[in-house]
């Protein structure tokens, strides 16, 4: 595309939209994680492979219903719920024991698992690369200011934003979410008046991962699910939620705003170096502001 | 300068190992002799990231970037200039370091976890560069049959060169280590507050530490070109640098040469269990889990602890 | 030789520090107390450079090194000791005292030469002025907690200051090891030269020890000087005994 066509009008809006339908997922995704990171002050290395589950677990549940539009729906629906199983599962065999050491050996944890599971992912899904395909209503595309937009992105321009509406309302009214909320801040004094902090903790886990899978699960249309996919998220959501602000859900908002968009229009204006916009992009928020954009949690 | 530095017996010990390293090529099959010349650039690296973590408590996260820098230059410069073989090699520890020193200066602002995750970003612009500059760097693919001197391109002579190169690494990393620069970086690892409290310049000093560590790193890239020939951009991708700081954990990395014996037994076993399975990274992942929930500090920090304890005990039974 | 006039600090809405004022003269044995709480941690901090103050300064051989970073205050003459046993836990206890001596001879630096061959006789003498000399090899985080504190001392003495901060020197102690750190204290001061000040809250010992006390209470100075003045002072017996009000 010449740098004439890049600048029309139609063509800046279409990827304007197409940033902000890849921020979507990323939000749900770097969400998790920031709320994670929160809670534990730990960042979960693992949160990619735990995504990738989810993808991967959506192709093979939509395989189980039959495939069509219904299998998709029910697949979204429960993958999330098997990638909370499989971090349920790590979180209190292993995880948990380590709540009292050092904040590096649970961020070396959390890598151990990103390398256990990934190849776990290929020894049960193969190396193959897989697909899913979106339900008959989300198929093609609709015409938007002249350009043609996939319904698929517009169904994530209209679900993420429900996420986050969720996920706020959970931590701010509801009892469960202010106390993670407040175990973020001094876990010490939650445990002082009477509350199992390991649970909190093993309850904050299995949330943030269960984003991880529903950010998975919504991807799978879009994507080749395939091995390497725990790579790349990762270190998006790293990045997202380093220039967001440590555990700063709004924060992780803007993170993947910057970066869905940065990339989209990366690649209209130069699509070899693409990818490269949105690290630049963090580095001129980091040197501006070190510690991210918005307060961290602690 | 020397003088009392290093205990006769631990200098025939040393002198012994040498030796046998040194007849080594010449006895066993050339495939091994492969395998210990990247033993030695490994473990090279590793003793360079150690400097910054285990003697400087810093979350150096994503050292990998400056040793891919090092190949990188080292590779650029023998295949796309024809300057003297020895610029290029030399260019690679510089540029390392310089790029150590600019993103150094940027992370060292900020503490642990906020240290680390800035340096990943910085690390990972770098590899999405070299990753995507396709004309220049070859991209995925890497870059393949770099020319390197028939002297040192043979598999004895990069064992050889690294081997000699590591050596003399070790030594030099080994007087810094003891020398009060190394000292006090050892005191602002355990405590930086209180360095700052007793005179020291913290962030200066800490910024030194890593310019030394990388040039060390880039090093290693140098002797990574050399016994490889080619040069690939997962050197620079972040899950190699997490591998690396895996190594130093192994080993022990409060100790010297643990390190060392970190990469040894991680290039080992993952040589020789890829040769039975494709599963080697979950092996890897079993073994981190094992070593963060029985042995934290590391084999060979649990060696010299067992041994330390026993000695100590020897003293006390002989002194009553 | 340093002056502390009119500092405030606060921490979001508390106000610690409200304008504390403090003089030490040269060679003397100054006493900062106050009940827990009043403000003299903070008061040490702002003094150190571990805090900036929001108004104020402190003055330091007609100085104002109110803005400056820790270092560059220790390199300045003064030297500190923390409340909470603040040293090397995996370094030897020679080591954490040769690391502090070795700053104060701009040889932190220094890299191809063996630490071990250097300050050797300072590091030994401060170590036996203190008492530790016989667990030199030891590593200091397995030391008692009496040696964790004298360590304590020993690392702000490696820095040769002029004038010695110790916060609460005598905290947790038995009333025989306060008896003996503040003879430590007192002889230090003698043999060395140095001007000390110290903060604690029990008073017995500050009235035994101190040539000038200075009283600090929820963050503000009642009043500074001998202590036979501030013993009759009606102030202080107000605080002391009124509790919380403010004075």
């Amino acid at each position: 595309m010449d740098i004439g066509q890049a600048f029309t009008f139609s063509a800046l809006g279409s990827q304007f939209l197409v940033g902000l339908s890849r921020a979507m997922i990323l939000f749900i995704v770097s969400a998790g994680m920031s709320f994670v990171l929160g809670v534990l002050r730990v960042p979960n290395i693992a949160h990619g492979s735990l995504y990738m589950i989810g993808a991967f677990s959506a192709f093979s549940l939509a395989k189980l219903f039959g495939g069509g539009s219904g299998g998709f729906w029910l697949a979204l629906i429960l993958a999330p719920f098997v990638v909370a199983i499989v971090a349920l599962v790590a979180e209190r065999s292993l995880f948990c024991h380590l709540y009292e050491r050092e904040h590096l050996m649970l961020l070396l944890f959390t890598f151990a698992l990103m390398l256990i599971l990934g190849d776990l992912v290929k020894m049960f899904w193969g190396a193959d690369y897989r697909s899913i395909m979106a339900p008959e209503a989300l198929q093609g595309s609709v015409s938007i200011m002249g350009s043609p937009f996939p319904r698929y992105n517009l169904f994530l321009l209209i679900i993420g934003p429900w996420v986050g509406v969720g996920l706020w309302f959970f931590s701010n009214k509801t009892k469960i979410g202010k106390i993670a909320r407040a175990a973020a801040v001094d876990r010490e004094m939650v445990g002082a008046i009477g509350i199992n902090v390991s649970w909190v903790f093993a309850f904050a886990f299995v949330l943030g991962c269960f984003l991880a899978g529903l950010g998975g699960a919504l991807v799978s249309p879009m994507v080749s699910v395939s091995i390497g996919m725990d790579h790349d998220i990762i270190m998006e959501a790293f990045l997202i939620v380093t220039i967001g602000g440590l555990g700063n859900m709004w924060g992780a908002l803007v993170g993947s705003l910057i970066f869905g968009l940065t990339q989209a229009y990366g690649v209209l204006f130069w699509p070899q170096f693409a990818i490269v916009f949105p690290y630049i992009a963090v580095v001129i928020v980091l040197t501006w502001r070190p510690r991210g954009m918005l307060k961290s949690v602690w | 300068m020397f003088k009392g530095t290093f205990s006769l017996k631990s200098l025939i010990l040393l002198g012994a190992i040498f030796f046998v390293l040194l007849i080594l090529p010449s006895i066993i099959p050339r495939f091994y002799t492969y395998i210990l010349a990247v033993i030695f650039v490994t473990a090279l690296v590793a003793m360079s990231l150690n400097m910054v973590v285990g003697h400087g408590g810093l979350f150096q996260f994503h050292h990998g970037a400056f040793y891919g820098v090092g190949a990188y230059t080292v590779a650029l410069m023998l295949t796309k200039t024809s300057l003297p073989i020895w610029v290029c090699f030399v260019a690679g520890p510089i540029m390392a370091a310089l790029v150590g020193l600019l993103i150094g200066a940027f992370c060292v602002r900020l503490t642990r976890l906020y240290f680390g995750m800035l340096q990943i970003s910085l690390g990972s612009l770098i590899w999405a560069i070299a990753f995507r500059w396709y004309s220049l760097t070859g991209g995925d693919d890497g870059m393949h049959g770099i020319p390197i001197p028939s002297i040192i391109s043979s598999s004895k002579g990069a064992y050889y060169f690294a081997l000699i190169i590591l050596a003399i690494c070790i030594m030099v990393i080994y007087l810094i280590f003891k020398s009060p620069f190394g000292a006090t970086l050892q005191a602002i690892r355990d405590n930086p507050d209180r360095c700052e409290a007793i005179g020291v310049n913290v962030k200066r000093h800490q910024l030194i530490a890593i310019v030394i560590a990388t040039f060390f790193a880039g090093i290693a890239g140098v002797l990574f070109v050399v016994v490889e020939g080619s040069v690939f951009p997962d050197l620079l991708f972040w899950v190699f640098s997490l591998e690396i700081f895996i190594m130093c954990l192994l080993g022990g990395w409060f100790t010297f040469a643990g390190p060392i014996l970190g990469a040894v037994i991680m290039v080992s076993l993952r040589t020789f269990v890829g040769i039975y399975t494709e599963y080697w990274t979950l092996i890897l992942g079993i073994i981190l889990i094992l070593l963060i929930f029985f042995l934290p500090e590391g084999v060979w920090g649990y060696v010299l602890e067992k041994f330390g304890s026993r000695h100590k005990e020897a003293i006390e039974k002989g002194s009553k | 030789m340093l002056r502390v006039e009119k500092i405030h600090k606060s921490f979001d809405d508390f106000k610690a520090v409200n304008g504390a004022n403090l003089t030490v003269e040269k060679g003397k044995l100054v006493a900062v107390i106050g009940p827990n709480g009043a403000g003299k941690t903070t008061l040490f901090n702002l003094i150190t450079g571990q805090l900036k103050a929001d108004q104020g300064k402190v003055i330091f051989n007609e100085e104002d090194i109110s803005s400056l970073p820790p270092y560059k205050i220790c390199k300045r003459g003064i030297a500190r000791s923390f409340q909470i046993a603040n040293i090397f836990p995996r370094l030897t206890v020679f080591r954490n005292v040769q690391v502090s001596v070795l700053s104060q001879q701009e040889k932190s630096r220094k890299l191809f030469y063996p630490a071990k061959k250097l300050a050797v006789e300072e590091t030994n003498s401060i170590l036996e002025s203190v008492g530790l000399s016989d667990r030199a090899g030891n590593t200091a985080g397995s030391l008692a907690h009496g040696d964790q504190r004298a360590l304590e001392i020993a690392i702000a003495l490696g820095n040769k200051p002029e004038l010695l901060i110790l916060d609460e020197p005598t905290a947790g102690m038995s009333p025989e090891e306060t008896t003996a750190t503040i003879e430590l204290i007192k002889r230090l001061a003698d043999s060395r030269e140095l001007t000390i000040l110290f903060c604690e809250h029990d008073m017995e010992v500050v009235f035994n020890a101190a040539q000038s006390i200075m009283v600090l209470h929820q963050g503000l100075t009642i009043i500074q000087g001998e202590p036979d003045q501030v013993r009759n002072s009606s102030q202080v017996q107000e605080c002391y005994l009124g509790g919380a009000e403010p004075c």
